[in-house]
């Protein structure tokens, strides 16, 4: 398969969405609203689910199915609102103790006038620095695509995960190409150059691992790809549910602090930390 | 505005001579004939219409540290092309060429004083591949914040930036996590984090450290914003008004707590440095 062909799995129309999976994982799943500032993103779902017998907060980044429902989601690009609203849930999911699961789906952050007026550069940036300060355990996966850092605003994590025909990058293909080239039609050169796929992001140390999907991709089977997602994400959690929530908060910061250390741990690369 | 007016007599102090820098005949903002001595003088800001000339870390690092007082810190450590790009151009080949040419990487940290008073300065370089976030920019970030935090000493950031590096992938993206997860520990032992948001501040930079300033201080006429207007244009086809991410839009939007011409920058650091000691 061409690097182009899981670029197209990663957003086809057909693929589960963040809401397909997390009512497949927690039935009981209550949807909670808004940031309690302003507004509500509905790019980004979040709420409250039993999951394997423990009340988890899910959220997730969610893109719509008909045409009305993609432009009310908008395409799954969140603006400001939508990172406070995950901070608000993340912050409620400290509070009682619950684990965090983060679904992330995004082509990117919102690209228009309204989200930058708003201040959509300091709410990713917030959203990134307190992550690291949330005292109870996350794990993300990356379901689809996962933009820039309108994904990253959702996936700092204990573990992050991602499936199979999922992809992960610092920019859109479409977005690299525009900014390397200014021509963004030349998007599958630049997919080719991002290695954003997940064989090779879990190479490069970014994520810890690939959940195979079914035959034919997670389109073509929503409760296999589901059942799949359910068995890495609880596997990943097990672990965190046991530490303590100091030894949670280091070990996170660890994990981005020394993400590149396949790299840097190359001898031409410069010294480690004096 | 008192502080600003106080120290308004003394724009020419600084720490050494500012290099020279490439300069156009004529001052894009204005259009008078520039007299380089007088503009150097003047921290590079024309003296006719305050355009505000973009600054290399070279010229940055005279400006804010008080003479022989910089210790430039993991100048050894290099990027490389882990991703094999290729096009248009070999990235080890662009990383190379401006290796030679003096520079060195889009962020350059290390410690100095700054009216005798000991501070971690970091500055981007907008000349290093449009001073983007790269490993190696994030690697020194963290490092000098985490040393800050442990000794103490107020943090100073120059951001001049396009974002995140394209040609270092999902790796250069992570950057983003890594430096954030230091601003966080920066900000717990409250040591204080001065950021000077000069043109431009765009992407991953100004959606990690950049924006979370104890204090934001944005040059006048610099664009900052998260989306570049071209990229908003091409998605939304929306017309921008203009002053669309000026630093006087983003300080009536909330995002940075003033616009300062920067022959008041230096007097307005010492002071803010005895405010928060």
């Amino acid at each position: 398969m061409s690097v182009w062909e899981i670029v197209e799995l990663a957003r086809h129309p057909q693929r589960p969405y963040s809401l397909d999976y997390i009512r497949r994982l927690a039935p009981d799943f209550i949807e909670l609203h808004g940031d309690r500032l302003s507004a509500d993103d509905p790019a980004l779902v979040g709420g409250v689910g039993s999951w394997h017998g423990r009340t988890t907060v899910f959220l997730g980044h969610q893109k719509g199915r008909s045409m009305k429902d993609r432009v009310a989601r908008n395409w799954g690009m969140m603006h400001p609102e939508g990172y406070r609203k995950a901070l608000r849930l993340a912050h409620h999911a400290a509070k009682f103790g619950f684990p965090i699961v983060s679904l992330i789906d995004t082509p990117g952050a919102y690209p228009g006038a309204g989200a930058e007026e708003r201040g959509i550069a300091a709410a990713i940036a917030t959203a990134i620095m307190e992550w690291f300060r949330i005292p109870v355990p996350i794990v993300a996966a990356v379901i689809g695509e996962g933009g820039s850092g309108g994904a990253l605003g959702m996936g700092v994590a204990d573990r992050v995960i991602m499936l199979e025909n999922s992809i992960y990058s610092v920019a859109s293909p479409e977005a690299a190409a525009s900014i390397v080239w200014r021509d963004n039609s030349r998007k599958v050169e630049a997919a080719e150059q991002l290695q954003l796929t997940s064989r090779e992001i879990v190479a490069m140390g970014v994520v810890e691992e690939v959940v195979p999907e079914p035959a034919g991709s997670a389109s073509a089977d929503y409760d296999a790809a589901a059942e799949a997602l359910d068995e890495a994400l609880r596997r990943h959690m097990q672990p965190l549910l046991e530490m303590d929530a100091q030894d949670l908060m280091q070990h996170r910061y660890d994990r981005f602090r020394y993400i590149d250390s396949l790299v840097t741990a190359e001898p031409h690369f410069g010294p480690k930390i004096d | 505005m008192a502080i600003l007016e106080r120290h308004f007599e003394q724009v020419a102090i600084q720490g050494g001579e500012l290099p020279e820098i490439l300069l156009p005949t004529n001052c894009p903002g204005c259009g008078i004939a520039l007299e380089k001595e007088e503009l150097r003088a003047h921290n590079y800001v024309c003296t006719n219409c305050g355009h505000h000339f973009r600054l290399g870390a070279d010229v940055w690092i005279p400006l804010i540290a008080d003479e022989s007082s910089w210790t430039e810190r993991w100048t050894d450590v290099r990027s490389h092309d882990l991703l094999n790009w290729t096009v248009p151009k070999r990235y080890q080949e662009t990383v190379e060429t401006l290796l030679e040419e003096g520079l060195n990487e889009a962020v350059r940290t290390g410690t100095c004083t700054l009216d005798g008073k000991p501070i971690w300065l970091a500055t981007f370089d907008f000349g290093f591949v449009g001073g983007t976030l790269s490993i190696v920019a994030g690697e020194r970030l963290a490092r000098g914040m985490e040393q800050a935090t442990s000794s103490h000493t107020p943090y100073v950031l120059i951001s001049a930036s396009g974002g995140a590096r394209m040609q270092e992938g999902v790796l250069a993206l992570m950057q983003l996590a890594k430096v954030n997860a230091a601003v966080g520990r920066l900000h717990d032992a409250g040591v204080p984090f001065f950021s000077v948001l000069s043109d431009p501040t765009f992407g991953g930079t100004a959606a990690s450290l950049a924006l979370l300033g104890d204090i934001n201080i944005a040059e006048p006429g610099a664009s900052i914003g998260f989306t570049g207007p071209r990229v908003i244009k091409q998605a939304t086809y929306a017309d921008l008004p203009p002053g669309f991410q000026s630093a006087e839009f983003q300080l009536a939007h909330g995002q940075v707590d003033m616009v300062l011409p920067r022959t008041e920058l230096r007097p307005l650091l010492a002071h803010l440095l005895e405010m928060y000691p």
